[in-house]
């Protein structure tokens, strides 16, 4: 499914709006997967935030807001930056539903949400932490405030885990690093290499001293080759 | 010394009146000498000199100069622009440039006295006093001539210029990291001679060349170009280059100490920024 806001692709936000919003703000939608992008650019300002909830499940974009860290409420980690080739996997999650506590029917609303994905047969996913083949996966999400009636997660996608990035170039000085073999037979006439080296790194100091350093305060010249003659003198 | 001298013959006999613990505390603090004292001893730790006797003769003269300059024809002997700039150059020359606070404190001292036109006025430094202030740095210091010229051409101001304090500064430091530049440089064509006097011509430059592309990283981030000077200038890199060179040498050419001085001092003037 594509989707208009790049920063919500592979991410998930927090619906929902505490009572005390004033009502311009737009109804309130709990419903997760089929929504648009839109759910993003109406988000009201404060109490929308973007929650890694479980952890690290989506890398977000540069673009997103940063993340407010939660507890681990799971170990599975699963893949990490989505890249813009990268499809999402086919799964169908489940609207946040409050937790049923055995026991009846409770006047107040609990402050558990549980959204169950279910991944079709015969694609089952593969997760980035021990487990594999998964067919179902569960979110209990834990109410964040009192001040929090409806919460949930919205635009829920999951990706597969990708190829681990390919080994950057390393710089040559820095590959030469491990001492090359001393050459058998060096010139009986070479003067210390230790010695040349201390007071040649003694050098290099001092001339990066003066070059980090420059006189911050100009003189305020404008004389072009040392003329003020008028016709000469520079504009800029 | 002679007012020196007259002055604690003046002192001696009241201070034999005088009896009693009491006394003596008493006499310390209206002559406020505890804090005079204090004055030499930090300046003397400041300083560091290898005759600490002499350096505190010389600074309780400058002391009493100073002090009794207020009266009579001392004082027009004080504000002519040599005085003060010989004051000057004995302030910046108290502590070494990588003691960075001492050495801050000194050059602002140093740019007052300059700056200082008679009793209350202020001139300000201009550019002829600050051009000499330097050229005398690096006389004293015993930089060889045309490498002090090449400098002084990069830093110094015209004679009608004012100079900012900023620009005093790093015109200072600049003279006096030369200064260290040079004698490092002189010690290391005495280790690359061995002994022999004269060093051999492709030794020397192929650690120049060395020198110069270990400076050359420039625009990459500090940490970087620091690891990759290192590795560029280890022992083992350096005895590579310079058996190398050996190896490659058709003919045995000497080159002598000032080519070689030449050579690494332009090396650092090409990174001093100049001024303008």
């Amino acid at each position: 499914m594509g989707n208009a806001d790049s920063s919500l692709l592979g991410s998930a936000s927090w619906g929902g709006v505490p009572p005390a919003l004033p009502r311009s703000v737009p109804a309130p939608h709990r419903t997760a997967p089929h929504r648009r992008a839109p759910s993003a650019a109406a988000a009201p300002p404060a109490p929308r935030r973007r929650v890694a909830a479980p952890p690290a499940l989506w890398r977000p974009l540069p673009a997103a807001p940063p993340r407010v860290p939660r507890p681990a409420q799971r170990g599975a980690a699963m893949s990490g930056a989505p890249g813009p080739g990268r499809a999402p996997l086919p799964c169908t999650a489940r609207p946040a539903a409050p937790l049923q506590l055995p026991g009846g029917a409770e006047a107040a609303r609990p402050g558990v949400a549980v959204i169950d994905v279910r991944f079709p047969r015969g694609s089952a996913a593969d997760m980035l932490c021990d487990m594999e083949q998964v067919t179902a996966l569960r979110f209990i999400l834990r109410q964040p405030s009192p001040a929090w009636l409806h919460f949930g997660i919205e635009e829920l996608q999951l990706f597969p885990p990708g190829s681990k990035t390919p080994p950057q170039d390393v710089p040559s000085w820095l590959s030469q690093l491990s001492p090359p073999e001393q050459p058998p037979s060096l010139h009986g006439e070479l003067p210390d290499p230790e010695k040349v080296a201390a007071e040649v790194q003694q050098m290099w100091a001092l001339t990066e001293v003066v070059r980090a350093r420059q006189a911050a305060a100009r003189i305020g010249r404008f004389d072009v080759d040392g003329c003020y003659d008028v016709n000469l003198l520079s504009y800029s | 010394m002679a007012t020196y001298e007259k002055r604690r013959a003046a002192v001696t006999p009241t201070a034999a009146a005088g009896s009693g613990l009491g006394d003596e505390a008493e006499f310390l603090l209206q002559a406020d000498v505890t804090a005079m004292v204090r004055e030499a001893l930090l300046k003397v730790l400041e300083a560091r000199p290898e005759e600490p006797v002499s350096f505190l003769a010389d600074y309780f003269e400058r002391l009493v100069l100073s002090s009794s300059g207020a009266a009579g024809e001392a004082a027009a002997e004080l504000s002519g622009p040599m005085q003060r700039l010989s004051r000057a150059l004995w302030y910046v020359r108290l502590a070494h440039h990588s003691h960075r606070t001492a050495f801050n404190n000194n050059i602002s001292t140093a740019y007052e006295v300059l700056g200082a036109g008679g009793r209350r006025r202020r001139l300000g430094v201009d550019g002829r006093l600050y051009s000499e202030l330097l050229r005398r740095i690096c006389q004293h210091g015993d930089a060889p001539q045309e490498v002090a010229a090449e400098l002084l051409r990069r830093v110094q101001c015209r004679d009608h210029e004012a100079v900012p304090f900023d620009v005093f500064r790093y015109g200072v430091l600049t003279c006096f990291v030369l200064l260290e530049f040079v004698t490092k440089a002189r010690m290391l064509y005495d280790v690359l001679d061995s002994g022999a006097g004269v060093a051999d011509k492709s030794v020397c430059q192929a650690v120049l060349c060395t020198l110069e592309e270990a400076l050359g990283a420039s625009g990459l981030s500090v940490p970087v170009r620091y690891l990759e000077a290192g590795s560029r200038l280890g022992p083992d890199c350096l005895a590579l280059a310079m058996d190398r060179a050996l190896q490659e040498r058709k003919l045995s050419t000497t080159m002598s100490r000032e080519e070689f001085l030449k050579k690494a001092t332009a090396l650092f003037v090409a990174k001093v920024k100049p001024v303008e």
